[in-house]
C-alpha cells in the first residue's frame, strides 16, 4: 500500500511540536526506515498514520493518504499491522491465542484460523510454544509472536516502532534476518522506526533521517544493497560501511546537539 | 512432602503444649484455667457432641448460606458498579469521597444498625457479609477498569478491533484478574461478616451458638466452634486460592508461587 504524507505537522496540546512539515512518499511494497534521535517524533508519525493519535493529546495538520486515498486523522485503518517496541501481547492469551486475535477480529472461521495460526507459528519457529503464555517465553520469542500476529491477516502496510529495541544484539540480528526473509516474499509495505542506523541500513531500501525534536526530514538515502539480504553478511561488506559512515556523518550532529541540549 | 510433615509436626506440638498448659496429661501446674481456656481434647470431644446433637449441621448451614449469599450479592454488585464507574469518570470523581468514607468505616460496626433494619433473621447477616465484600470487589473492579494497559488497547484497535473486541480481549480479562485476586480476601470477609452478624443478634448459626455458649461459661463449646470456624475458613480460602491460580495461570506471579 502506498503511503503519502504531505506537510504533516503534529502538535501536542500545550504547544510543543512533535514533528514539523513532514512530507514523504512510500511506494507500495517498499521498505522505508525512519532514523532519528529519541524524542524526534518518529513514533508519533507512525501513530498518526495508524490513526492512533488521541485528539485530546495531539493535533495533526497536513495530509495523510493511504493507498492513494486521504484518510481521516483519527479513524480505524482496516488494512494495517503495527509492531510495538514492547511486544504488547495479551498476557492472558497463549502465544497461539495472541497470533489468532487479528483473525478473530476479522471473523475468520475457526478451522481456517487454526490452519493460518499453525502456518504463522511455524514461520516464527514457535510451533512448540503455541500453548505457552507470553511470560513463559523469552523476549525474542515474544517479539516474534508479535511480528507474526501483525502478519496474520496479510496487511498491506506494517508499521514497526523500534520492534527489536528491547532485544539483545544476537536476537536482534536473527529477527532482522527473519523480517527480511518475510518481507522479500511478500509485497507488504513496511515503515520501520529505529534509532539504530545499522539496523535501518540493513533492512531498508530507503533511510529517512529525522532531526531532533521537533522532527523534520533532514535527508533521504537510497540503500542500493542487493536482495535477498543477510544481516550477518551485509555488515562485513565495504558498501555497508560506506553507507553507514556517510549517513552517520549527517546524523551525528543531531545526536551531539541533542546531548548538549539535555545536559 | 517434607514441608507437609514439618507442618503437621508444628500443629501437633502446639496442640500438645496447649493441652499441657491447661492442665492436661495430669500436669501439676496450670498456666490457664480450663474453665476459661478449654483444653484441646475437650474442645474436640465437644465438636463430636455438638455434631451428634444435630445442631452443628444446622448452624453451619445457616452461617455458610449467609456468607455465600452475601459474597454472591457483593461480587455481582461490586463488579457492576466498578465497571460502571470505571467508565464514567466524572461520576466516579463526584462520588469518590462518599465511597472512601464508607470504605474507611469499619463494616463490622454496621452490625447493630443492620440488625435494627433487617431484624434477627438471616437477612441482616447476608447484608453484613455483602457490605464487607462489596467494597473489596468494587475497588478492585474499578482499579481493573482504570488500569487497563493502553498499549494493549492500541494493539487491538490497530488490528481493527471495535468496542466489543476491546471488551473481550483486553478489558474483561484485565478486570477479572483484579477480581480474582480479591477472591481470597472476599471469602474470608464474607465469613466474618456472617459470624459477627450472628454475634450481635440472631436465632441460629455458628456465631449465635458461640455467644450463647460463652454466656453459659461453656468454654469447651466456644473453643469447639472456634476450631470449626478455623477449619471452614482455611478450607474456603484454599478453594479460593485454587480457583484463583487456575484462572490466573497466565500470570507470572501465580506460576512462581505454586
Amino acid at each position: 500500500m502506498k503511503v503519502a504524507l504531505d506537510g504533516l505537522t503534529i502538535r501536542f496540546r500545550g504547544g510543543v511540536e512533535a514533528v514539523q512539515d513532514v512530507s514523504l512518499d512510500v511506494a507500495s511494497g517498499e521498505f522505508v526506515a525512519i532514523v532519528g534521535p529519541s524524542g524526534c517524533g518518529k513514533s508519533t508519525v507512525l501513530n498518526a498514520i495508524a490513526g492512533l493519535l488521541d485528539p485530546a493529546v495531539a493535533v495533526a495538520e497536513g495530509r495523510i493518504a493511504l493507498g492513494g486515498a486521504e484518510v481521516a486523522r483519527v479513524a480505524r485503518r482496516p488494512d494495517l499491522g503495527y509492531v510495538f517496541q514492547r511486544d504488547a501481547l495479551l498476557p492472558w492469551e497463549t502465544i497461539e491465542g495472541n497470533v489468532e486475535v487479528g483473525l478473530v477480529i476479522r471473523g475468520m472461521p475457526k478451522a481456517a484460523r487454526a490452519a493460518r495460526v499453525a502456518e504463522l507459528l511455524a514461520l516464527a519457529g514457535l510451533s512448540e510454544f503455541a500453548h505457552y503464555y507470553p511470560h513463559q517465553v523469552s523476549g525474542g520469542m515474544r517479539q516474534r509472536a508479535s511480528l507474526v500476529r501483525s502478519l496474520a491477516y496479510d496487511p498491506s502496510l506494517i508499521l514497526m516502532d523500534e520492534p527489536f529495541g528491547a532485544l539483545d544484539a544476537q536476537n536482534r540480528m536473527i529477527l532482522q534476518g527473519e523480517l527480511m526473509r518475510i518481507w522479500e516474499r511478500t509485497d507488504t509495505t513496511i515503515l520501520f522506526v529505529t534509532h539504530d542506523l545499522a539496523e535501518a541500513i540493513t533492512l531498508a531500501q530507503r533511510v529517512v533521517l529525522f532531526s531532533k525534536g521537533p522532527g523534520r526530514i533532514l535527508a533521504v538515502y537510497d540503500i542500493a544493497l542487493p536482495h535477498p539480504r543477510d544481516p550477518f553478511e551485509l555488515r562485513g561488506t565495504p558498501e555497508f560501511a560506506r553507507l553507514e559512515t556517510m549517513i552517520w556523518t549527517r546524523l551525528r550532529d543531531e545526536f551531539r546537539t541533542d546531548r548538549t541540549a539535555t545536559r | 512432602m517434607r514441608v507437609a510433615v514439618s507442618r503437621v509436626a508444628v500443629i501437633a506440638a502446639l496442640l500438645l503444649l496447649w493441652e499441657a498448659a491447661t492442665g492436661g496429661f495430669g500436669a501439676s501446674f496450670q498456666i490457664a484455667n480450663p474453665i476459661l481456656v478449654a483444653r484441646p481434647s475437650s474442645a474436640f470431644a465437644e465438636i463430636g457432641a455438638y455434631a451428634g446433637s444435630g445442631l452443628l449441621g444446622k448452624d453451619l448451614t445457616t452461617t455458610l448460606v449467609a456468607a455465600f449469599a452475601g459474597l454472591a450479592i457483593g461480587m455481582v454488585s461490586g463488579v457492576l458498579l466498578g465497571v460502571l464507574l470505571g467508565y464514567a469518570r466524572p461520576v466516579a470523581d463526584a462520588i469518590e469521597p462518599v465511597l472512601v468514607a464508607l470504605n474507611s468505616l469499619p463494616r463490622i460496626a454496621l452490625a447493630p444498625v443492620l440488625l435494627l433494619a433487617f431484624g434477627l433473621g438471616i437477612e441482616s447477616k447476608i447484608f453484613l457479609a455483602f457490605i464487607t465484600v462489596f467494597f473489596v470487589i468494587f475497588f478492585n473492579t474499578y482499579l481493573g477498569v482504570r488500569s487497563v494497559d493502553p498499549e494493549l488497547v492500541k494493539a487491538i484497535t490497530v488490528m481493527g478491533g471495535g468496542r466489543s473486541h476491546l471488551a473481550r480481549f483486553v478489558v474483561l480479562p484485565s478486570v477479572f484478574s483484579w477480581i480474582f485476586a480479591a477472591l481470597r480476601t472476599s471469602v474470608s470477609f464474607a465469613l466474618s461478616g456472617a459470624v459477627v452478624g450472628e454475634f450481635v443478634g440472631s436465632t441460629g448459626g455458628l456465631g449465635y451458638r458461640m455467644v450463647i455458649a460463652a454466656g453459659l461459661l461453656d468454654t469447651n463449646r466456644v473453643y469447639a466452634i472456634l476450631l470449626l470456624l478455623m477449619v471452614v475458613a482455611v478450607t474456603l480460602v484454599e478453594i479460593a486460592k485454587r480457583v484463583e491460580s487456575r484462572l490466573l495461570r497466565w500470570r507470572p506471579s501465580s506460576a512462581l508461587l505454586q
